[in-house]
């Protein structure tokens, strides 16, 4: 089997739009590659998403239009891509995003070529020019491991969102490949209706992917009025510290803490909140920690990636502004 | 109809270390029991059963001490229960597991329907579903939420990032299940020492067409070369601008670059 020496990226696609894991792969790649970085693309015969993604500026990207394909079928992907590989000749390395659909759709890839695949990476690095280091969690993210796969190729991995940050690219250089032809097996075992997932509505904050959440610092009538605009505009919930939660409208759901709620969101802002260890107990698994207080050694500041020191109220406002 | 699930035995707890000496998973004082998404698994089979009178067999690749789960799942409801167990099938990657499960499973024969847990809680791949199908030639589909038998096909519900999908599933099919599938029951000790008078089925490699290259740590690409405890993540502690205005302009450049305010959410 001929081997290409090209590092290649799936591009996943949610209801026409490119998922932003996508993007974040391709900054990665361009990064540790040494190895041109292709991105390959299914996508319906009407759509041109490559214009999205040339923007992240990958060496290449190959889009097979289809629109039995773009219904995303595992084995019918499977079979595309197999069949593309065959052509092409395999890649070094083929990177998925470790979302439902690269999930399900890379271990079948994985068993039709009969190479490894690493799981929900959260690091990956060349040694060597072409081996692929990839740093994985396992037991519910107590224990890290690195896996090699040192003698097949693809080296296969699926990475989880947000790991890395996507950065635009100009690379005038961007070859864009079409392919219109390629023979589709179509698989008749099912049938698969998609339609867009309703937005959710009273979100709790357990589940919550944004939280703003509010302290003794920021308490006022009109701070709260302030951080509920804030939280609208970012999509957020509103959590608080245990303080607050002798107003009448929060209660323990409410309360981020040892004694409330743990909390694990992409990102949280913290608004006049001191950061004692009974609250900080519960945010350990934010992602992204930023944090208002007009203490320049507020506790909380350790806790967080980004910080301001002043006054809450005047930085909710501001931030409205800024995310107009 | 001949349903065949698959089950893991984990840790009970997912709170290992790592033992300073041996540089490997401290498993010492943690005793086994099914993987809770398998429990979903096997409680789908259960409903199956009890609506069309299907057979359900449950099968296992591991060490002998996996039987634990296997009596377990006898006292539940299964009907047989196969343990796949060698020497030879040690060390295996996601791969070489499959490779051995899809032919456990072509061994029994005439399967329906082969059902899994959307992952295990301690390897966490969620990769036997799909390459099982794959070697077995099935359809797949992964990450069943609800599921619906209707004379010889599946109704199906599932979940991406921003879609929802209703499929429709003709037998044969493969399907993994998470845990908003159902709630399964749980038994008892009596019911558990009753089940013993089924007995497990033992299969060695011997017992199965297998093709040596392809099981055990010769049958796997890949290799884990390291494992480690992570430290507690150390946070940037970024000071931001002092006017705050420049200060919130500062942050949403960063968080739009880092791809964690996407706009139009
Ligand atoms: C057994 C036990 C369990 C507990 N469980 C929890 C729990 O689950 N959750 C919880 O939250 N607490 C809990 N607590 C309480 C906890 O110890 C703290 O008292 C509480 O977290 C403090 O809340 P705070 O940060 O809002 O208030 P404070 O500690 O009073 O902090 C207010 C902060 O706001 C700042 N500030 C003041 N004015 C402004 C302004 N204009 N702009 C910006 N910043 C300003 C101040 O500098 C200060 O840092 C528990 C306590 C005990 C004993
Ligand atoms: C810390 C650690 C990390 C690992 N990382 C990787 C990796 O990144 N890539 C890789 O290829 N291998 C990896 N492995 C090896 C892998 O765990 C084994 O091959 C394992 O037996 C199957 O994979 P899984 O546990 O991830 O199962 P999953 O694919 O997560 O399990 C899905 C379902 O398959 C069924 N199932 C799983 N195992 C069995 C079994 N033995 N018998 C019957 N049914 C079963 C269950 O229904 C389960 O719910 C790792 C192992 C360890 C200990």
């Amino acid at each position: 089997m001929e081997l290409l020496k090209e590092n290649w990226i799936f591009a996943e696609v949610d209801l026409n739009k490119v998922n932003p894991i996508t993007y974040q792969l391709i900054t990665k790649m361009n990064q540790i590659s040494n190895l041109p970085v292709t991105v390959v693309l299914i996508e319906g015969s009407n759509e041109s998403l490559e214009d999205d993604i040339k923007e992240y500026g990958p060496d290449k990207i190959i889009t097979i239009k289809n629109d039995q394909l773009a219904q995303g079928n595992d084995l019918e992907m499977t079979n595309a891509l197999d069949t593309l590989i065959d052509k092409t000749g395999r890649p070094n390395s083929f990177v998925f995003a470790a979302t439902v659909v690269g999930r399900s759709l890379a271990p079948r890839l994985q068993a039709r070529l009969r190479t490894g695949l690493t799981a929900d990476c959260l690091d990956l690095h060349f040694e060597d020019d072409d081996t692929l280091v990839q740093t994985k969690p396992s037991y519910g993210d107590n224990i890290m491991c690195e896996i090699v796969v040192p003698n097949h190729r693809p080296q296969m991995a699926t990475v989880r969102s947000n790991v890395f940050e996507a950065k635009k690219f100009n690379n005038p250089s961007t070859k864009v490949i079409n392919i219109t032809n390629l023979k589709v097996v179509k698989d008749n075992q099912l049938t698969i209706l998609s339609k867009p997932l309703p937005q959710e509505s009273a979100e709790s904050i357990t589940e919550a992917s944004r939280i703003v959440a509010i302290g003794r610092g920021d308490k006022t009538e009109e701070n709260l009025t302030n951080a509920k605009r804030l939280a609208d505009k970012l999509h957020a919930v509103i959590g608080v510290t245990r303080p607050l939660t002798d107003l009448d409208e929060f209660d323990i759901n409410d309360q981020i803490g040892q004694s409330g709620q743990s909390v694990s969101p992409d990102i949280l802002i913290n608004l006049g909140i001191s950061g004692a260890v009974q609250y900080t107990a519960g945010i350990s698994n934010a992602k992204t920690i930023v944090s208002a207080n007009t203490d320049k050694d507020a506790p909380i500041f350790k806790y967080s990636d980004y910080y301001y020191v002043g006054n809450a109220e005047e930085f909710s406002k501001a931030l409205e502004r800024a995310l107009q | 109809m001949k349903i065949v699930v698959g089950i893991k035995q984990v840790p009970e707890t997912t709170n290992v270390k790592i033992n300073e000496k041996t540089k490997n998973i401290d498993r010492r004082g943690i005793s086994g029991v099914i993987n809770q998404y398998d429990r979903h698994a096997l409680e789908a089979a259960f409903d199956i059963k009890a609506k069309t009178g299907a057979e359900v067999i449950v099968m296992t690749m591991g060490p002998d001490d996996f039987v634990v789960s296997l009596q377990e799942a006898l006292a539940l409801g299964a009907d047989s229960a196969i343990l796949l167990s060698d020497r030879a099938f040690a060390g295996a990657d996601t791969l070489a597991t499959g490779y051995v499960l899809s032919e456990a499973i072509k061994k029994i024969g005439d399967v329906d329907l082969v059902l899994l847990g959307q992952q295990s809680v301690d390897a966490d791949t969620g990769q036997m579903g799909p390459i099982v199908s794959e070697f077995l030639d099935m359809s797949q589909v992964t990450y069943a939420s609800k599921l619906d038998v209707d004379g010889d096909t599946l109704r199906i519900k599932r979940y991406l990032e921003t879609v929802e999908q209703d499929v429709i599933a003709k037998l044969p099919v493969l399907v993994t299940v998470t845990d908003q599938a159902n709630e399964p029951k749980y038994v008892n000790v009596v019911e558990i020492a009753k089940s013993f008078e089924k007995s497990v089925i033992t299969w060695h490699a011997s017992d199965l067409n297998l093709d040596d290259d392809r099981v055990g740590q010769a049958g796997s690409p890949s290799v884990v070369r390291s494992i480690s405890s992570p430290e507690a993540v150390a946070k940037d502690n970024h000071k931001l601008a002092d006017n705050p205005q420049d200060a919130a302009d500062e942050l949403v450049r960063i968080l739009k670059d880092k791809n964690i305010l996407v706009e139009d959410k």
